[in-house]
């Protein structure tokens, strides 16, 4: 398709914005247009963090020489036409203003070459003003070189951070970019120096491997998934990696969602990967992933913003249980038993590989709020840019209607001997299994017992109540009593009926019956209940995170405790009920249930062996 | 101090004492039962601060007068593992010998000047008095309903109340009310009511062997003391009282129940005890449906099973589905002793009432069944 002036109603319709704030986001509208024109290698260079030279190079289709002063002038581009174009955007950059606003604030030179032509030509654009074009000696494809970033602007160069804080910046983008498209191969080049390479694959998880870190391999456990009929539309599908619980970091950093090619930040698909790792984790970790989302881009509004980091999903829902299932279903399935002494990858903070001071990059970027822009490509409706492998294999595995499907395999290892557990401080089991010996926490393994058993139970319908002969009335505070009216769906269903007994009083008629035989005191349950929702750990009462909260607090108080002593009888229900549960690894709360010290770690602490 | 005792009568006197006994305190002399050989009898002592309880063992020689403090457990092991008729107990210096044909222990005991003591039943007017068979129903009929452990104290205890001659208790946990009634032989003072703690009338019924036995009571400041039984030797059973009021509860007495049947409690019992064998944790309830002259009993534990018994009942009333814990239902059962009992319902999310004469009446809730 030939480079076309978008028509004016059209450019109205295209939220306005600017695209061009650091080299970051040069890089990223560079890089987008060079996967547009279908490259397979793309280098980018960088010179003094890319305020003095950004080059993207690229060996893609090139530009015909008379498009050439058009492709520099706003709203210029070969990929929206009309209106109804913009419902269906299979493309990465569709603005038709990237060139011509970074032209607009650096010195600017574009090289390109088609198969077509024996010689290159190249234009060059200065103060806005786009000279002539000529022709040159150079290679099929595109090379456009930004110099002196801001020169002629400097409000905008006063705000770049130091050289090194900038490269950090390009290589997360360039990282999101690699992501989206594992058969191009990318280079990163900062002063002479490569720091990133992705060698070109045809299979998606080496390209995740490559960019989360060879370090964090052995603990990435792959997800697929999907929903839907490609026959209306409604498919959609999802393939990623995750890292396992241990693995967890303090931030979200680690993760990256792609949507139809594109990485995006959307708060939904974070909540559902969170979701999926419920009970895996400590709240304050935060899983490695790299989700891949596919569906039909009718579904979803990625013109919400300039630089289309944020999407609108049109159903968010179904997605947001899509991507929680395939997480759960991915981990249910792994051997999450923690090893002692194998000590977890720490990874190299990805800054820290770039020269120059990654701490005040950091400080910029959270202060920044989420992250720089982020967006990447996709070639056109025909070719959807993922490996074929993947889709094929998603559509082969059979998807499971519910999460009441938990019939999968139990991911624990089987303990040998029963009769040899032995009871430790009153807290803790010991035994082994297959790979060593095992240390269970009795009060975590008793609790995600509970927990998985009420989840079970619960979706059959309102846990059973007890009623009260006599109401038990406790002190509450007002947003107690008020709370109790919005949680009144929920309480209903784990089988507590609660009223407010005057301002500042609750009256319990009935309660689980579960929880009274487990000596669990009314009072002092809800009110504790009632103050987590004021407080807003319990969110709202409709949602299945919140049921998954209060499901926690109940199971918790209804396991044994530490301190607890435990007939051999009670032990061996105990061990037999982790047949009952799919993650026996974490309690509710993400801390592990079981520990493993693994015989060769034994040999080896002994002096058997080197290891 | 050294005696010979019969072991058999040294055995049941040390098993009802160690029932008081605490098993876990920071103070080792609360573990111990402390033993008096003086007038020809043998006492034995034991405490938990809360309760104390005396008793005379009389098939004994007294061949030295003294006393000791042992620990509870090792003597009462000592005792019960024995098979020969009688048991020599020797205790010099705090430490107690004790031998039998082919035996010989050497058990290191406390000063006995350590034991707090147990309050004695006075001589003088007692408040009541009673048959030991009656008390001992109508205790049974009520403490396995008090509560355990729960923030009301008032609750963890049964009300005692005697007004003129008729003694009524009452016991809930919340979720049921057991009310029992029966009369005393004698009386004296006013009309009193005060709460005792479960743990002091269930030793307290283990005392009272023969139902024939007079069991008098007596109040004493916040204390309340029990004696079986006549004469020296005669076990005294002491108990501090719960503080606190217990929980109005006539209101809590249906009177308006409109459906009506009767059972033999042993049918009834048994029906409801095989359909629990379908509950587990998480569904322990039963559901009882009444219909045209069908009871038809019903559990259902997901991924287990189910169950349903039918009984055949003389009722003509309106349909009526309830569903109760069926341990509630079994324990009431248990106490009616063998007799007719009458269930009253109203609706499925009233109580219901089991009830035997007007000598027990039983208040449960029932359960919301999924």
């Amino acid at each position: 398709m030939r480079i076309q002036k978008l028509d004016p109603t059209l450019i109205n319709q295209i939220a306005a914005g600017e695209v061009v704030e650091r080299p970051a986001s040069v890089v990223k509208e560079l890089v987008e247009n060079a996967f547009d024109a279908d490259a397979t290698r793309i280098e980018v260079e960088l010179q003094g963090g890319g305020r003095d030279l950004i080059r993207v190079s690229d060996d893609g289709g090139g530009i015909d020489p008379e498009d050439l002063p058009l492709a520099v002038t706003s709203h210029a581009t070969s990929k929206v036409l009309r209106l109804e174009d913009l419902q269906a955007i299979g493309t990465m950059g569709f603005r038709g203003e990237a060139l011509a606003s970074i032209a607009s604030v650096g010195s600017f030179r574009l090289e390109s070459r088609t198969a077509d032509h024996e010689e290159a030509w190249s234009i060059e654009v200065a103060g806005g003003i786009a000279a002539e074009p000529t022709p040159c000696a150079g290679p099929i494809g595109t090379r456009v070189d930004v110099g002196h970033l801001f020169r002629d602007v400097p409000a905008r160069r006063r705000f770049l951070k130091s050289e090194g804080a900038e490269a950090s910046r390009v290589a997360e983008v360039v990282r999101n970019l690699a992501l989206t498209r594992p058969q191009v191969a990318m280079k990163l080049v900062s002063n002479g120096r490569t720091l990133l390479e992705f060698a070109a694959s045809d299979d998606p998880r080496q390209r995740v491997v490559d960019v989360i870190g060879r370090e964090f391999e052995d603990h990435l456990v792959e997800i697929t998934g999907q929903i839907g009929d490609p026959a209306d539309g409604t498919l959609a599908s999802v393939w990623g990696m995750v890292g396992t619980p241990e693995i967890a970091r303090p931030t979200t950093k680690k993760q990256r969602f792609v949507l139809n090619g594109r990485v995006i930040v959307d708060r939904s698909l974070a909540h559902a990967l969170k979701e999926g790792f419920r009970g895996l984790l400590e709240p304050s970790r935060h899983p490695v992933a790299v989700i891949h989302v596919d569906l039909d881009p009718g579904r979803v509004d990625v013109n919400v913003h300039p630089a289309k980091t944020e999407v609108r999903f049109r159903e968010p829902r179904p997605l947001h249980g899509l991507v929680r299932r395939a997480v759960r279903e991915a981990l249910e399935s792994t051997d999450l038993v923690r090893d002692i002494a194998l000590k977890p990858p720490e990874p190299s903070d990805e800054t820290s590989t770039l020269p120059g001071d990654s701490v005040s990059h950091r400080a910029g970027s959270s202060s920044r709020g989420p992250g720089p822009s982020t967006v990447v490509p996709t070639t056109s409706r025909g070719g959807r840019p993922d490996p074929a492998a993947w889709r094929d294999a998603m559509r082969d595995a059979p998807w499971p209607e519910d999460h009441a499907d938990s019939e999968a395999a139990s991911p624990l290892p089987t303990v040998v001997g029963r009769d040899a557990v032995l009871q430790i401080h009153e807290s803790f089991l010991v035994t082994q299994d297959s790979e060593g010996l095992v240390i269970i926490d009795q009060h975590a393994l008793h609790e995600r017992v509970m927990f998985e058993t009420l989840q079970q139970r619960i979706a059959t319908g309102p846990l059973e109540s007890q009623r009260q002969l006599v109401p038990v009335v406790f002190d509450a505070e007002p947003e107690s009593v008020s709370g109790l009216e919005t949680l009144a769906p929920l309480l209903e269903r784990i089988g507590i009926e609660a009223t407010a007994s005057g301002p500042r009083g609750i009256a319990i008629h009935a309660f689980p019956s579960l929880l009274l035989d487990r000596k669990v005191d009314p009072g002092p349950f809800l009110s504790e209940l009632l103050e987590r929702h004021a407080a807003g750990e319990i969110d709202a009462p409709d949602t299945e995170a919140a049921l998954s909260d209060v499901l926690d607090l109940m199971s918790c108080k209804a396991a044994v405790k530490a301190g607890d002593r435990l007939r051999p009888q009670e032990i061996a229900a105990l061990l037999d009920m982790r047949s009952r549960i799919d993650r026996g690894a974490s309690c509710p709360h993400g801390r592990p249930t079981h520990l493993r010290i693994p015989i060769p770690e034994l040999e080896r602490r002994f002096g058997r062996s080197s290891g | 101090m050294k005696l010979v005792c019969s072991r058999d009568a040294l055995a049941e006197a040390l098993s009802v004492a160690g029932s008081v006994v605490v098993n876990r305190t920071p103070a080792p002399v609360l573990l111990c039962l402390k033993l008096e050989a003086k007038d020809g009898f043998l006492t034995v002592s034991a405490t938990d601060t809360e309760i104390g309880l005396i008793l005379g063992v009389a098939e004994v020689d007294i061949r030295e007068e003294g006393e000791a403090l042992i620990p509870a457990d090792k003597l009462n092991q000592i005792v019960r593992a024995t098979n020969d008729e009688a048991i020599t107990i020797e205790v010099d210096k705090n430490v107690a010998n004790i031998r039998g044909k082919d035996a010989k222990f050497k058990v290191f005991g406390f000063d006995p000047g350590e034991f707090p003591g147990t309050p004695a039943f006075e001589e003088g007017p007692v408040e009541f008095q009673t048959n030991a068979g009656t008390f001992r129903r109508v205790i049974g009929r009520t403490v396995f309903a008090t509560a355990v452990e729960n923030s009301r104290y008032a609750i963890n205890g049964v009300l005692l109340e005697r007004t003129d001659r008729h003694l009524r208790l009452v016991a809930t946990d919340g979720r049921r009310l057991a009310v029992a009634r029966g009369e005393c032989g004698s009386f004296e003072g006013e009309d009193t009511s005060s709460i005792v703690p479960t743990k002091a009338l269930n030793v307290l019924s283990r005392l009272m062997s023969d139902p024939d036995e007079p069991v008098s009571v007596r109040r004493d400041r916040n204390q309340i003391l029990f004696k079986v039984g006549e004469g020296p030797g005669a076990p005294v059973l002491s108990s501090n009282l719960v503080e606190g009021s217990f929980p109005p509860f006539e209101d809590v007495i249906p009177k308006d129940q409109d459906k009506r049947v009767e059972f033999d409690a042993g049918d009834l019992s048994s029906a409801v005890r095989r359909a629990a064998l379908l509950t587990n944790e998480e569904s322990k309830g039963v559901r009882l449906a009444f219909a045209d002259g069908t009871l038809t009993l019903s559990s259902r534990a997901p991924e287990m099973g189910e169950a349903e018994i039918k009984v055949d009942v003389d009722y003509a009333g309106e349909p009526i589905e309830i569903g109760f814990n069926p341990t509630y239902l079994t324990e009431a059962l248990k106490h009616a002793d063998a007799q007719t009992v009458l269930i009253e319902l109203k609706a499925p999310n009233k109580p219901g009432v089991i009830k035997v004469e007007s000598d027990f009446t039983y208040v449960v809730m029932p359960v919301n069944l999924a």
